[in-house]
């Protein structure tokens, strides 16, 4: 075993020595995930508005009553919000004319606009601003009716309110839940904003990032270093299965910084640390074995880079390392499902959405396995051939 | 070792005690092409075995095969008494491989490769730790031992291919063309350290093109063509063998004629031809005959202006035996 760690841990220094990839590696995968989870993540609470205007009671009462209700507040200037709005960074844009808080104070109606994104929830979080409004609309003639109604035994508004507090707290008002039926939406609920793109993008590092490295396994041969190695004291099996082991330490180093990164600076939530680490050495054996065989038949190294590339983003493409698996067709979903991407981005789905157990995930880490074993099993037999035919 | 050099034969007997490497009979073959046929040998201890052959002769595939890293099609090849293959654990702990190739990563530091490879050795601890020290010694790379071997020149790179072969202190050094590309300063150096290996007790099989190298450091020498053996001993054997004898020119004044009888009374001398007042002598080891050849012909009248020593050497051995120059 020890020939196999040797090899196996040579490999990974080659990996980290080279500088290369500290871009690539390091930062361009966090780069992505946050620029993804701006651009399009959500928020994790159940919406959010933006409001621009004049700030002052309206403005207050407005956003307590949406954050009581679990939306996600900000404020900002009136072509921030919009602009937040159209790039669906915000649900819905609440806008506060001019003197609007001034005639909430004094009981005139108020006219405010509201402006809501092209996401699929925007239409429900629209729903809230209204219930909100309406609740302080209602607010408002409940205080009115007891002035009117009470006037003549001093009561005032302050009492009124006073009064209507106290009433409050005694009973449970109605709540306003609004459930997106979006199959979509549904999915994703609950989801950080970080969420889905760390584990798209996980899967599209850890397997290009693999394929990409199959050049050292190229140099290896060409150089000798392999053949010289067989020369010492141990076996054919031994220098194979640690080319095997070093190429599958990559993936999982690789795999393992996203995960633990994401988690750190974005938060990420990737369910049972368990479960995930499990995937990703399953996953990881797989694009292990798949660089093994792109090492193995291919000469050049620059054609190796090119090749590796390439399949890794069409098969990340292919396989919800992109785009989310749950916006195909059910046709493309299906053909989806001959990459190790798709087995592992449902896998990772269960996990992270639904806190699937073990027993849950067994389907897909049994195919992954699978792949991982026909891959390991024809790259080892294809370098041990391309190695003697070296000699 | 054998008296005289031989026409290809295998040799004979059970290995003995101090055959370090015994090669009988290989043959491999790629598809139609032969590679090797029937190839046979022997290296005892402190001695240096010379492959000589050109491009394409079969060296590396001989090499490939005493080194456990190709199947011979037929024949053996036995080291320490261990018979070697592919397969085979134990006859590898007693070689050391220096590749044609630069065998080294370029990415890690000369120390870190000798760290691995010695790993593979099975060494370990303060020994690996204190070998590889001694290793980047022995090479000249001790300064330059935490620098990645990417920014090393072509020599520090050839010097460092030997050192990880040394690693281990194998019984058998097998350097397979270890001084192409590079510079003389870096080839006089690797050669001294090979004459100071084999000096050590150590057994060598070098395998080269340059007949300078054969000639300087070889103690027998295989002259290997098509992927034949076709004839091994010491260089004088080898030379003995194709009937060539050293040539001596004698320029001078004064009585030619009687130097040239006196001459031709000596035994080392084969043949003299006079011209006006020069003598070309045939002579059989010149280096020896040469004072009293200078002494005879004195005092037979002749007085000497020059005196030119010609001798064959392997290049005219392989044309010899092969019909062609050995860099052909």
């Amino acid at each position: 075993m020890r020939p196999v760690i040797t090899v196996a841990a040579t490999e990974l220094r080659r990996f980290l020595r080279d500088r290369s990839n500290i871009f690539f590696v390091f930062i361009f995968p966090l780069l992505l995930v946050l620029v993804l989870g701006s651009q399009f993540g959500g928020s994790g609470s159940s919406g959010r508005v933006s409001i621009a205007g004049e700030s002052g009671p309206l403005e207050q009462a407005i956003s307590a009553q949406l954050t009581d209700a679990g939306i996600t507040v900000d404020t900002g200037g009136h072509d921030e919000v919009l602009d937040r709005v159209s790039r669906g960074r915000t649900d819905v844009g609440l806008f506060i004319p001019a003197g609007a808080n001034a005639a909430y104070g004094s009981d005139e109606p108020v006219r405010l606009e509201v402006v809501p994104g092209s996401q699929s929830n925007a239409i429900a979080v629209q729903q809230q601003v209204r219930g909100a409004v309406g609740a302080l609309d209602l607010d408002r003639a409940r205080v009115r009716a007891l002035v009117a109604e009470g006037g003549d035994r001093g009561v005032d508004a302050s009492t009124a309110r006073t009064a209507l507090a106290a009433v409050d707290a005694q009973v449970t008002p109605p709540s306003l839940r609004i459930e997106d039926v979006d199959e979509i939406a549904q999915e994703f609920s609950g989801l950080g904003r970080f969420d889905l793109g760390a584990s798209s993008q996980l899967l599209l590092f850890v397997f290009l990032i693999s394929l990409a490295g199959s050049t050292t396994l190229i140099q290896a041969r060409r150089l000798g270093i392999i053949a010289r190695a067989l020369s010492t004291p141990v076996s054919t099996g031994q220098v194979l299965l640690g080319e095997a082991a070093g190429r599958w330490a990559i993936a999982v180093f690789q795999g393992a910084y996203i995960m633990i990164a994401t988690a750190l600076l974005f938060g990420v939530r990737w369910g049972d640390p368990f479960l995930s680490g499990l995937v990703l050495l399953v996953f990881g054996a797989v694009s292990a074995g798949a660089a093994m065989l792109l090492g193995a038949l291919m000469d050049n190294e620059a054609a190796a880079s090119g090749v590796g590339i390439g399949i890794g983003l069409v098969l990340a493409g292919l396989g919800g390392g992109m785009v989310p698996l749950e916006i195909f067709t059910d046709t493309l979903r299906t053909v989806a499902h001959v990459t190790p991407h798709a087995w592992a981005y449902d896998a990772f789905a269960a996990i992270q959405r639904h806190h699937a157990s073990l027993v849950d995930i067994l389907p897909e880490l049994g195919v992954l396995a699978a792949m991982a074993l026909v891959l390991l099993a024809l790259g080892t037999w294809a370098l041990r051939r391309s190695v003697a035919r070296a000699m | 070792m054998t008296e005289h050099a031989t026409r290809h034969t295998p040799p004979e007997g059970p290995p003995g005690d101090g055959d370090v490497l015994l090669v009988t009979d290989l043959s491999r073959r790629f598809g139609d092409l032969i590679a090797v046929d029937g190839v046979s040998f022997r290296v005892g201890r402190g001695e240096t075995y010379g492959l000589l052959g050109p491009n394409g002769a079969g060296k590396t595939t001989t090499i490939s095969m005493v080194a456990g890293l190709i199947e011979a099609d037929a024949g053996t090849v036995t080291v320490k008494g261990h018979r070697m293959g592919p397969a085979r654990v134990e006859p590898k702990r007693h070689i050391g491989l220096v590749p044609q190739e630069l065998a080294i990563y370029p990415e890690l530091t000369a120390r870190e490769n000798l760290t691995f490879f010695g790993r593979l050795q099975g060494m370990s601890g303060t020994t690996l730790a204190s070998r590889v020290e001694d290793v980047l010694d022995v090479i000249g790379l001790s300064d330059r031992a935490k620098d990645p071997t990417k920014e090393f020149s072509g020599g520090m790179k050839r010097r460092l291919n030997i050192g990880i072969g040394l690693l281990h202190e194998p019984e058998l050094l097998i350097l397979d063309e270890p001084t192409v590309g590079v510079d003389p300063q870096s080839r006089n150096s690797i050669l001294e350290s090979v004459e100071s290996l084999s000096t050590a007790g150590m057994a060598v099989l070098y395998t080269t093109h340059y007949m300078e190298e054969a000639e300087r450091l070889c103690d027998r020498i295989g002259i290997i063509d098509s992927g034949l053996l076709q004839a091994e001993g010491t260089r004088d054997e080898l030379i003995r063998l194709t009937g060539d004898v050293d040539h001596i020119r004698l320029d001078g004044s004064g009585d030619t004629v009687a130097a040239e009888a006196a001459l031709l009374a000596l035994p080392a001398v084969e043949q003299v031809d006079r011209e006006r007042h020069t003598l070309h002598l045939a002579v059989h080891d010149a280096p020896t005959a040469i004072a009293e050849i200078v002494t005879e012909a004195t005092s037979a009248g002749m007085r000497l202006n020059d005196v030119q020593i010609t001798r064959p050497n392997l290049e005219s051995v392989f044309l010899r035996l092969t019909g062609k120059a050995l860099r052909d």
